[in-house]
């Protein structure tokens, strides 16, 4: 491992005990910080895995309540977004069990595409824009297609850049499990591609 | 990854090193034999830019938090903590009185005992009804405070309050 690689390891471990140690004091202003910071992956992350925007925008308030009251729970030895992600699991697959003996798979194939927020951009020309807007709506509308357990690896490996082990871990699913899932869950959104080229 | 790629066919390793193809998940020997196998298959080839086109989509779609999300969840997360710590303060608050009623339960028993020991033999009472007077009048606290907390869950409550009502406390 190199120096600065060796810095950046140990920046974000003190980081992560700063976290923890701001955690079991239930530290609000730290709160309202991780709560910016994290604002957008958490809600991205819900999103995908309810497939509604009001149900994702419940949980992330709850998410956040849960990390209030079980702060004391974070050791700061993981990395904090990894644990904050498997509470809002576990409050999803909690809510899924409350309605009916379930598992995430419950979720697959929910009605509602994901509304996303595709800004304006000065740069692009009109057309570039419409295509670009258009290609993200596709893959978005793929998304909501393939089955949740493909859907959240997905996310968890492209859009949240976590390694195979971390999603592992989070899932509680083998690592064979996850390889597996996203070669599936891109095999599966291949038409959805082509349909958007 | 090489151990569950290695039985099988050259298109399903292809295609499973291009899903996973994280920098820390290949090696570069892996990359060469991809790459020599790319340049004679065209599906797939074809897999790879549909993947790489998949990735790059996936990765661009933008999904953002309204801001008026972000300050009622931290609206949400200050008063939950200020309820949090007020139940601390009344747990800290409720341990100290159960010390203090300990320490003068512990105190005040044997001169009880002795009060109502020297009061039956002056009333010349036999010693079983001095006991149990002094049983009933060591229990009637307790007692009392379970009638009253029975009786509020009962014709004490007021079943008009909703639970939101509470929560505003």
């Amino acid at each position: 491992m190199n120096a600065t690689a060796c810095y950046f390891v140990n920046a974000m471990a003190a980081e992560n005990t700063e976290i923890a140690r701001g955690l079991r004091r239930r530290d609000s202003d730290l709160l309202d910080q991780l709560i910016e910071k994290y604002q957008h992956r958490l809600l991205r992350y819900l999103l995908h895995l309810t497939g509604r925007r009001e149900l994702a925008e419940d949980f992330f308030q709850e998410t956040w309540i849960r990390v209030l009251e079980r702060g004391s729970q974070y050791d700061g030895r993981h990395e904090f977004s990894a644990w904050l992600f498997t509470i809002a699991r576990n409050l999803v697959i909690d809510h899924l069990r409350r309605k009916r003996p379930a598992s995430l798979d419950s979720l697959a194939g929910a009605d509602d595409a994901i509304p996303s927020d595709i800004p304006a951009t000065g740069q692009l020309s009109a057309f570039d824009a419409t295509v670009q807007r258009e290609q993200k709506e596709q893959i978005s509308a793929g998304m909501q297609h393939i089955a949740v357990e493909y859907r959240e690896t997905l996310v968890l490996r492209f859009q949240e850049g976590m390694s195979l082990e971390e999603i592992a871990t989070l899932t509680g699913t083998p690592l064979g499990t996850v390889k597996s899932r996203i070669y599936r869950g891109l095999s599966a959104l291949e038409p959805w591609v082509k349909g958007a080229r | 990854m090489n151990t569950d790629l290695i039985n099988s066919d050259p298109h399903e390793r292809a295609r499973l090193m291009i899903s996973l193809s994280g920098p820390e998940d290949v090696s570069s020997r892996e990359r060469s034999w991809l790459a020599a196998h790319l340049g004679s298959c065209p599906s797939c080839r074809e897999f790879a830019e549909s993947t790489g086109e998949s990735i790059r989509l996936l990765r661009g779609v933008p999904i953002t938090a309204s801001a008026r999300l972000i300050s009622m969840t931290q609206l949400r997360v200050r008063q939950r903590a200020l309820e949090l710590q007020r139940q601390q303060e009344r747990f800290w608050v409720i341990c100290a009185c159960s010390a203090a009623v300990t320490l003068c339960s512990a105190v005040t028993t044997a001169l009880l005992w002795r009060g109502f020991a020297w009061m039956g033999q002056q009333a010349r009472f036999p010693a079983l009804v001095w006991e149990g007077g002094f049983v009933l009048i060591y229990l009637m606290p307790a007692l009392l405070v379970g009638i009253l907390l029975l009786a509020r869950g009962t014709f004490l409550a007021d079943h008009n309050r909703s639970y939101q009502d509470w929560s505003s406390y």
